[in-house]
């Protein structure tokens, strides 16, 4: 792979073409904030943490789906990138009715950590508390709408890894909903392998395994980049 | 592999609309990136999309029945509902309301009981607005079926609705 100059956060450094900013970002210790991406699944940017200021271009731009290319100079800790991280984690949690004190992923939650990492200690938006249903149709596992962030990654491993493409999202705006099928119940649906993939990537305890109470909830996102390695070796 | 399940040649032989769909997907060869051309055929024909008529689009291109939901809901375009075999659409923008559109609309509602979004119960009847149908020189707009009606008033619009319910 050809080398290329880049510059991050005042550092020089020579790094693989072809990347993204986040895979180069990562493999050189610097920190990026995430919360849609899964390493090995296809990013999309939807939860707009990792965004990087980039040196000749107006607008922040997300380092997950933005390639690396040479001589750009890459800042990741500008106080403007801090002030949107903690506009995104506040908006986060005003969007759908998290309570911590009673969530199976208590203590494990990608989005607690989150809370903590960008120092978030009030919400400085109104909350919607929307009408969320909690669809316990599956016989082995929970989705709870009212914990989901919308990060996608259930979809994206249901349709990469399994191939099942049980899942999807359905409407737009803020009546956005994950739906399996023909937003039929979980239990119902005919794609379905219950292989508990979408569990181990959901970043939230939005998905969850049944029979396990407040904050015993265990996920391996890792397993999953695991295995689409171990597959692409086999390949 | 592109054969129909038994009930959906049943199905066909009775509906002409699903034969049209049938004749869509067959000229598009089954190719999942054409569902939202499949989606407008199936939309035009029924004036929405019944779950039986999804489900059998989902089957015929091999399509995720999620995507094929997905994608039904993000376009406002496509309706999961009937809208009425009659739809009288008011244009409620800036010029037709300063010309009186919300007169229209109170004496749709005295006259059928309907609010806008609604559709009466024998299904006959769907009255919808629109922000801005891009008529301002007509307004107040209303568009009756495919017919825009230009500088309407309350009287005419429901004599007309009259005429078409009575009609069909």
């Amino acid at each position: 792979m050809p080398k290329i100059a880049v510059t991050i956060d005042d550092k020089k450094l020579d790094v693989d073409a072809g990347k993204t900013i986040l895979e180069i970002c990562r493999e050189n210790g610097i920190e990026i904030l995430t919360m849609c991406h899964l390493k090995g699944l296809t990013d999309v940017g939807a939860c707009r943490l990792c965004l990087v200021e980039i040196e000749g271009i107006n607008k922040l731009l997300s380092a997950c789906t933005t390639k690396i290319a040479a001589n750009m100079v890459i800042k990741t800790q500008t106080e403007k990138i801090k002030r949107y991280q903690n506009i995104t984690c506040e908006l986060f949690y005003a969007e759908r009715n998290h309570v911590c004190s009673v969530c199976v992923a208590n203590g494990k939650c990608d989005l607690q950590k989150l809370g903590y990492k960008t120092e978030m200690d009030h919400i400085r938006y109104p909350y919607l508390f929307p009408q969320c249903n909690v669809d316990t149709s599956h016989a082995w596992y929970v989705l709870d709408h009212n914990r989901c962030i919308m990060c996608t990654r259930c979809v994206r491993v249901c349709a990469e890894v399994e191939g099942a493409h049980n899942w999807n999202v359905m409407n737009r705006g803020n009546k956005v909903r994950i739906i399996s099928d023909f937003d039929t119940p979980w239990g119902e649906s005919e794609t379905c392998t219950s292989c508990g993939k979408c569990v181990h990537a959901c970043p939230t305890g939005a998905i969850w395994p049944k029979a396990i109470v407040q904050g015993q909830l265990e996920k391996k996102p890792e397993m999953i980049t695991e295995l689409i390695e171990k597959r692409k070796m086999n390949l | 592999m592109k054969t129909a399940t038994p009930a959906t040649d049943a199905a066909l032989a009775k509906d002409p609309r699903l034969k049209l769909i049938a004749a869509k997907i067959k000229k598009e060869n089954y190719k999942p990136d054409a569902l939202i051309e499949i989606l407008h055929t199936a939309q035009n024909a029924y004036g929405y999309l019944p779950m039986s008529v999804l489900k059998y689009i989902t089957k015929q291109l091999h399509l995720p029945p999620s995507r094929v939901y997905s994608t039904v809901t993000f376009y406002h375009f496509f309706s999961l509902k009937s809208k009425g075999d009659h739809t009288c659409l008011v244009c409620t923008g800036t010029a037709c309301y300063v010309k009186g559109a919300q007169a229209i609309l109170n004496e749709i509602e005295n006259q059928f009981s309907l609010e806008p979004g609604q559709v009466s119960a024998d299904n006959k009847l769907g009255i919808s607005v629109a922000r801005c149908i891009g008529a301002c020189g007509l307004a107040p707009a209303v568009v009756l079926d495919d017919e825009v009606l230009a500088k309407a008033t309350a009287e005419e619009i429901v004599n007309k609705i009259n005429a078409k319910i009575v009609e069909s």
